[in-house]
């Protein structure tokens, strides 16, 4: 199946450098401290975080200098094409959740809440690629809407090779499951440094680095989204407070 | 200073506000929240439909899968409705295998949506004795606060109505399956139940469509579930004990809804259905 058409249109109509449409709101329930819905395209994700609070289950899980991260991941089972019988618990699910919580651990502020705990929840409303990446974008704008301080945005991006030439940015389902190799990247745009790396398939050393720039820049413009997004969800929340909100 | 009120001592917060005839919320005692549905958003899911009542989110999907049929019931196919109450729709629910409230939750609802015949099984058959359809109903709450049943009824008919049964061939002799995904048709959906919650709050107030604040403090929980104006289905968990008059008053609000949410069900399917037609007429 050719990745690229001859007019170098992607089989959803984007050029190879192009993110899928982004789509995200804050604040969305109340239950949770903080929530957030985000969509990467057909990907649909939903994530919660309550806390900090106390620890849950055995006191011997806390940590004295910092608190306990928990992350689960969860897709519905009406999410994927093929019913999905095992919504969490399977091991892809819990590679999952490790993965988020070593991403998102990095850059949440866990010193000042020791003895704590912060429960981070992400369901997989509609998966069409790019889960983790969603998850992670998810969560971080959760994280935002539970006040929780974090040092800087986390953000995810995928990365493939279509004809062993052209990096594609941002890949759906349908080109992760052509066979080409899947780059996936949790990085801190502003500073630049990478969280989490993982890659699949494979393909010369020659390409990863134009590759793994792709990624990198496609982190960079998924955070200027977010970061628009969570600029107005707080002058719209301060708006109704009467507070000044100036930008420079 | 409320917010604090309300955490050390919440059962005078509420006291305090019924006397005056108002909830925390401002909606007064008989009043219903506003309700939102939307159909057919997971474009992975065979039928799906989203429902808010107030805050409280249900999101219910269906998946379809072919099996052979039990030989004791060769003539049917299953409808497996279920709920899941995830730990992000609520503080008191921790990850872990299914809750009280969430297996209660999917046994209310399967028995409501068979007590109403809401899905004739046998439509689900293909071929006698060879090949039936399964209709997996997953009902996920995204945010709860409280008359989690009502929402998870909704959006399980909701859902049941976007339902687009593709066409099937099956050659008994070479025991070859074909499925026609382009060729579909909806399933004979013949019920509508509506549950309405009531919460008895310290064995005299009743309140309607309670938030999960409002059921955390009731003394009692009622949900009767209406169908054609006829009662199909009273839930009642022990509780303060409701005099005849009073659940009489509920089922008359239980009517009153059931018809203001069947109008909402109708004007999403068709809101859903303009939307098709004009991406018919764009496409063609």
């Amino acid at each position: 199946m050719d990745l690229i058409s001859d007019q170098g249109l992607r089989l959803d109509g984007r050029r190879p450098n192009e993110l899928r449409k982004i789509r995200c709101k804050l604040g969305v329930f109340n239950q949770p401290d903080g929530s957030a819905y985000l969509e990467q395209g057909n990907t649909k994700v939903l994530a919660a975080v309550y806390g900090p609070h106390e620890i849950r289950g055995s006191r011997t899980k806390a940590l004295h200098d910092q608190a306990l991260i928990n992350c689960q991941y969860s897709m519905a089972t009406f999410s994927t094409g093929e019913r999905k019988r095992r919504p969490r618990g399977d091991r892809k699910s819990i590679e999952m959740s490790i993965h988020l919580r070593q991403a998102l651990q990095a850059v949440i502020k866990t010193e000042l809440y020791a003895r704590s705990q912060i429960d981070i929840f992400v369901e997989v409303l509609q998966a069409d690629g790019g889960n983790y990446c969603t998850c992670v974008n998810a969560a971080t704008l959760a994280l935002i809407d539970a006040g929780i301080p974090i040092t800087e945005y986390m953000v995810a991006c995928t990365a493939s090779l279509a004809n062993g030439e052209t990096p594609l940015v941002d890949i759906s389902h349908l080109e992760e499951t052509s066979g080409g190799p899947n780059l996936t990247v949790a990085a801190m745009p502003m500073s630049g440094q990478i969280v989490l790396l993982e890659m699949s398939q494979r393909f010369h050393l020659d390409h990863l680095d134009k590759v793994m720039k792709h990624a990198l820049r496609g982190c960079q413009e998924i955070k200027a989204v977010l970061d628009k997004a969570v600029r107005d969800h707080v002058a719209s929340a301060g708006a109704a407070c009467n507070w000044e909100f100036k930008t420079d | 200073m409320d917010a604090q009120y309300k955490v050390i001592d919440p059962v005078k917060f509420y006291r305090d506000h019924l006397a005056h005839k108002i909830r925390p919320d401002g909606r007064g005692l008989l009043k219903f929240r506003p309700a939102v549905i939307n159909v057919d958003s997971i474009g992975t899911a065979d039928g799906s439909a989203i429902v808010k009542i107030g805050n409280t989110t249900v999101v219910c999907g269906v998946k379809l899968e072919l099996g052979v049929p039990k030989p004791e019931e060769s003539n049917i196919g299953w409808l497996v409705p279920n709920v899941t109450l995830p730990p992000l729709c609520s503080p008191r629910f921790h990850p872990g295998p299914p809750s009280d409230e969430a297996q209660v939750a999917s046994n209310m609802l399967a028995e409501i949506l068979s007590n109403a015949s809401v899905l004739d099984l046998r439509a689900l058959c293909v071929v006698p004795e060879r090949l039936a359809w399964a209709v997996y109903l997953d009902a996920v709450c995204l945010n709860h606060d409280g008359s989690i049943l009502d929402a998870c009824v909704v959006a399980a008919v909701a859902a049941l109505r976007t339902v687009r049964l593709p066409r099937v061939e099956h050659d008994a002799d070479k025991d070859i399956t074909k499925v026609f995904p382009d060729e579909r048709s909806s399933l004979p959906i013949t019920g509508a139940p509506i549950p309405t919650t009531h919460a008895i709050f310290e064995d005299e107030v009743i309140l309607v469509d309670p938030t999960s604040d409002e059921e955390s403090l009731a003394s009692g929980l009622v949900t009767i579930t209406v169908q054609n104006d006829q009662m199909c289905s009273v839930y009642k968990p022990g509780g303060s004990p409701l005099a005849d008059e009073n659940m009489q008053a509920c089922l008359s609000r239980a009517r009153t809804r059931a018809i203001q949410m069947n109008n909402l069900i109708e004007a999403a399917l068709a809101a859903r259905d303009k939307e098709e037609t004009k991406d018919q007429k764009l496409i063609s």
